[in-house]
């Protein structure tokens, strides 16, 4: 198969002068050969830098009119060697490598870093920190869903739910910054504990927000879910069965949408979520729609779980009392010598690991979120290895818009919720 | 048996239906079991029958791994072997198990476990990006996250510096002379074409950098694979936008 | 940092950037001063950005665009997408050397007037990414005229940075146009800054050479500090 050939003239910056025309270096096509539009197909080249393609993704797409025929995903333009750097940085300070990987929901990546690293060290946090550490990755599964929410509806041709999507949001930016003082990468969580007790008054803001979101979420779905344009535009788009779903390797809301009711809270349960009274929400068709819905469910849910663990939240430490891991108080240190070494220790060498290995998976808001650390008892890790859901669901992509239409190719990868500092590491 | 970093397997609750039916099944090839982390099950296999262990695991009816959750690597450095890590998850029994097969430095190949689970398609692409090891007849094995014609090595190699090879001024003009509208051409695509390997040695560092960043690097990419594949000239260029 | 490109050889020198005639010999007169302002007035309240967005940074660039922080109250409401139509160039996130020619060809694309925010400390030095893989620093490549820190910066800030390029514009005027605006075309595709300057821009500094030292894991080569980075 041959293909069209256009060749453009390596586009220069035009002089500007007197008169504001560019005085040389025409930006025409220099070297067109016309196409035969007889039986041949057509490449085109979406992205890196596309406003749909959420972040620097690209495909190539080979075109027949305007089906596609074959769509060769390119990734690896945001790599950034998070796991390369991270074999170079203490235990601790790893904590802020995870939130800059998955900026949309970065309260999620601190803590099942963390996690993974406590169950290798062996170290059971308190019944606080679990509970703080569920309302954290709750309140964020909600703002990486509403960012999805808005670019989605920007995708689809919607304007008014991004605004609508970004107010919401902008709460959850303050009741970070409450909490940690950053609007984004919060690297809230320590290895035995977090960075400090929750401020006075913060768990009212949490729910005042799991109060009120839904009524936002309701005017979205006012907006959306029974809009005829929207439902037309996705429904039947990008289907995949459930058994392909698992063959790929989907997780998360799409593997739920293609109605797998796999949900690591549920089957792989960690910090008693089989306590919590949830529902896990399940697609019918496993198509864009069914995603869209899954995910608008699964904020509700979330809701519920803010307030259930809003009224569990136990008095006491939120850190272990372990001087392996925590640093001693500093009045301890003052008075202690004994606290002063640890503390010393902790400083100049790090949390220590024993050697050994652990890998945890946690319901990440993109899907199975898998942390593996290799430790050989030093403080930094032999390996330190993420599991990308967002990754994985993306390499599905070829198989959901071939034969699809090119207009459909960019719903598809809207509905798929990728964020690409984690695809590319 | 006993794990070298793992807790000493003494039956009881350490013992896991399918490390056991496994054992059972393939004896010799299972070379040891370890339980890490608590109630993590790590089984290492022959990697010369990987592919065969995974498929029975994939596919017996009392196991059943649907679901491969990740494929990975490990380098310990040191000259020691490179693991080939496979985390297995079944959905209908709700079940972990951690496969490893160990790769001599000097034999890095590994079958690979694309006709069971289409997920390995890109994480064995990464561990091949990352650490080199080559997976037979895998159906598209090329780089996937450093740009196809990196000659610094393969990164997460514990041999590989965390600044690259090259100094940031050759990195830079190595960078600046990719064409941003390379793209894998379908046909190659199906080709399933070897993937090429350079070494970092043989590329040498960039001691003679060209005038030219442009010209050199379009020469050496026509005379690489360009000229087969179509006539000068004709790959097809994209604006960005 | 961002010092404009000296013209090349061969080029009539830029003094004054205009022939002699309507507007002078390049000294500033009546006439020039208030087309300047105008002309001046008129692009720095309309600007349009051109989000480059990869990472944390292009959220806190979303955010900017939305409800609570309305960029468009500073004339950029219009986020042109396509470079051809744009003036100003954030870049907002890391750049690796794999997206680096990308970035190289969008900025040759944006025709002149045209500046460039470098949004963030990925952006602007390469921030905690000091590995094999990221430009330390898009100015190596692309010149900047603001840099905006943080990590991510906050809206404020960039906002704070999109309003000192508007106190730019306005320092800016047509007669010297071609002296402050001049690229020469052959340079188009390679990197701003010359070999020495790239090193010593994206030498190791503070934390991550002591990173190196602890960790047992060191370059086989270490590469020469060359210093401080330059003022």
């Amino acid at each position: 198969m041959s293909k069209r050939t256009v060749e453009y003239e390596v586009s220069r910056t035009p002089e500007l002068g007197m008169d504001f025309r560019a005085q040389e270096g025409p930006l025409m096509p220099t070297d067109v050969v016309e196409p035969d539009f007889g039986s041949e197909n057509m490449l085109i080249n979406v992205g890196p830098q596309h406003p749909a393609t959420h972040g620097v993704l690209r495909l190539v797409l080979e075109l027949d009119g305007e089906t596609v025929v074959r769509c060769i995903p390119h990734i690896g333009y945001l790599h950034s060697s998070f796991e390369k750097l991270g074999e170079y940085r203490d235990w601790n300070q790893i904590v802020p490598l995870t939130d800059r990987m998955d900026y949309l929901a970065p309260l999620i990546y601190n803590c099942a870093f963390v996690m993974a690293v406590e169950k290798m060290m062996g170290v059971e946090v308190t019944e606080r920190c679990k509970v703080v550490r569920v309302i954290c990755m709750e309140l964020d599964r909600i703002f990486s869903h509403l960012l999805w929410l808005g670019t989605w509806a920007i995708d689809v041709g919607a304007f008014t739910p991004f605004l609508y999507a970004f107010q919401e949001r902008e709460r959850v930016y303050q009741l970070h910054d409450r909490y940690v003082g950053a609007r984004i990468t919060t690297s809230a969580t320590r290895i035995g504990g977090m960075l400090a007790d929750l401020p006075e008054g913060w768990t009212d803001g949490v729910r005042e927000f799991a109060d009120t979101l839904p009524r936002t979420l309701d005017e979205i779905d006012t907006l959306l879910t029974n809009n005829g344009i929207h439902a037309g535009r996705t429904q039947g788009v990008g289907e995949i069965s459930g058994e392909e779903a698992i063959n790929s390797g989907f997780s998360g809301p799409n593997l739920r949408a293609s109605g797998v009711p796999y949900d690591v809270r549920k089957d792989r349960p960690y910090y008693d979520y089989e306590t919590y009274d949830f529902d896990v929400p399940i697609g019918e068709h496993g198509d864009c729609y069914d995603r869209y819905l899954v995910r608008m469910e699964e904020m509700r849910q979330s809701c519920r779980l803010l307030h259930q663990a809003l009224d569990r939240l136990p008095d006491g430490p939120i850190n272990v009392d372990d001087p392996r891991v925590i640093l001693p108080s500093k009045t301890d240190c003052m008075n202690d010598m004994e606290s002063m070494i640890h503390h010393f220790k902790l400083v100049m060498e790090g949390v220590k690991s024993p050697p050994g290995e652990s890998y945890l998976p946690i319901e990440g808001s993109k899907g199975e979120l898998g942390m593996y650390v290799v430790s050989d008892g030093g403080s930094k890790p032999v390996r330190w290895r993420v599991r990308p859901p967002s990754f994985v669901n993306l390499s599905v992509i070829p198989k959901l818009v071939e034969g699809g239409l090119l207009a459909d190719v960019i719903v598809v990868n809207a509905s798929l919720d990728i964020v690409l500092g984690e695809i590319d590491r | 048996m006993s794990g070298v970093e793992g807790r000493e397997v003494d039956g009881g609750a350490l013992t896991h239906p399918s490390v056991t039916a496994v054992q059972e099944r393939f004896s010799e090839a299972i070379l040891r079991h370890e339980v890490v982390a608590g109630d993590e099950h790590v089984i290492y296999v022959t990697p010369s029958r990987i592919l065969e262990i995974l498929r029975w695991l994939k596919e017996d009816p009392d196991h059943f791994y649907n679901y491969l959750s990740d494929v990975t690597a490990v380098d310990y450095g040191g000259g020691r072997p490179i693991q080939v890590v496979y985390q297995l998850f079944s959905i209908t029994h709700r079940r972990a198990l951690r496969v490893k097969a160990e790769l001599p430095l000097s034999d890095l190949e590994i079958d690979s476990a694309v006709p069971l689970w289409d997920a390995a398609n890109w994480l064995e692409r990464e561990v091949y990006d990352m650490f080199g090891v080559v997976f037979r007849d895998h159906p598209d094995l090329r780089r996937i996250l450093m740009p196809e014609r990196y000659a610094e090595g393969h990164p997460l190699r514990k041999d590989f510096p965390l600044r690259g090879r090259f100094s940031r001024a050759e990195q830079t003009r190595r960078a600046l002379s990719q064409e941003p509208e390379d793209y894998y051409i379908p046909e190659e695509f199906d080709s399933g074409r070897e993937p090429q390997v350079v070494h970092w040695q043989e590329v040498g560092g960039g001691t003679e950098p060209s005038a030219d960043p442009r010209r050199s690097a379009r020469d050496s990419k026509e005379s690489k694979d360009r000229m087969d594949t179509e006539p000068a000239g004709g790959d097809a260029r994209q604006e960005t936008d | 940092m961002s010092e404009t490109q000296t013209p090349s050889e061969g080029r009539p020198p830029a003094e004054g950037g205009l022939p002699g005639g309507m507007f002078g010999s390049g000294t500033p007169t009546f006439l020039t001063t208030k087309v300047d302002f105008l002309v001046n007035w008129a692009r720095r309240n309309s600007l349009w950005p051109m989000p480059f967005g990869t990472a944390c940074c292009a959220i806190e660039m979303m955010a900017s665009a939305a409800s609570n922080q309305d960029l468009a109250r500073f004339g950029m409401e219009r986020m042109s997408f396509t470079p051809r139509q744009a003036d100003v160039f954030i870049c907002a996130g890391r750049v690796p050397f794999k997206l680096a020619p990308v970035l190289r060809r969008i900025w040759d694309q944006m025709p002149q007037p045209k500046w460039c925010v470098s949004m963030g400390a990925c952006a602007s030095s390469g921030g905690v990414f000091d590995v094999y893989s990221m430009v330390q620093g898009i100015d190596t490549i692309i010149p900047v005229d603001v840099y905006v820190p943080g990590c991510p910066p906050r809206p404020e800030a960039l906002i704070y940075g999109l309003m000192m390029i508007q106190e730019k514009v306005r320092g800016e005027s047509l007669a010297r146009h071609g002296e402050h605006r001049f690229e020469d075309p052959e340079q188009a595709g390679s990197p701003r800054a010359g070999e020495d300057e790239i090193e010593a821009l994206s030498g190791p500094f503070g934390n991550s050479t002591l990173q190196n030292q602890t960790s047992g894991l060191i370059h086989p080569t270490p590469p020469q500090r060359p210093g401080d980075r330059r003022p």
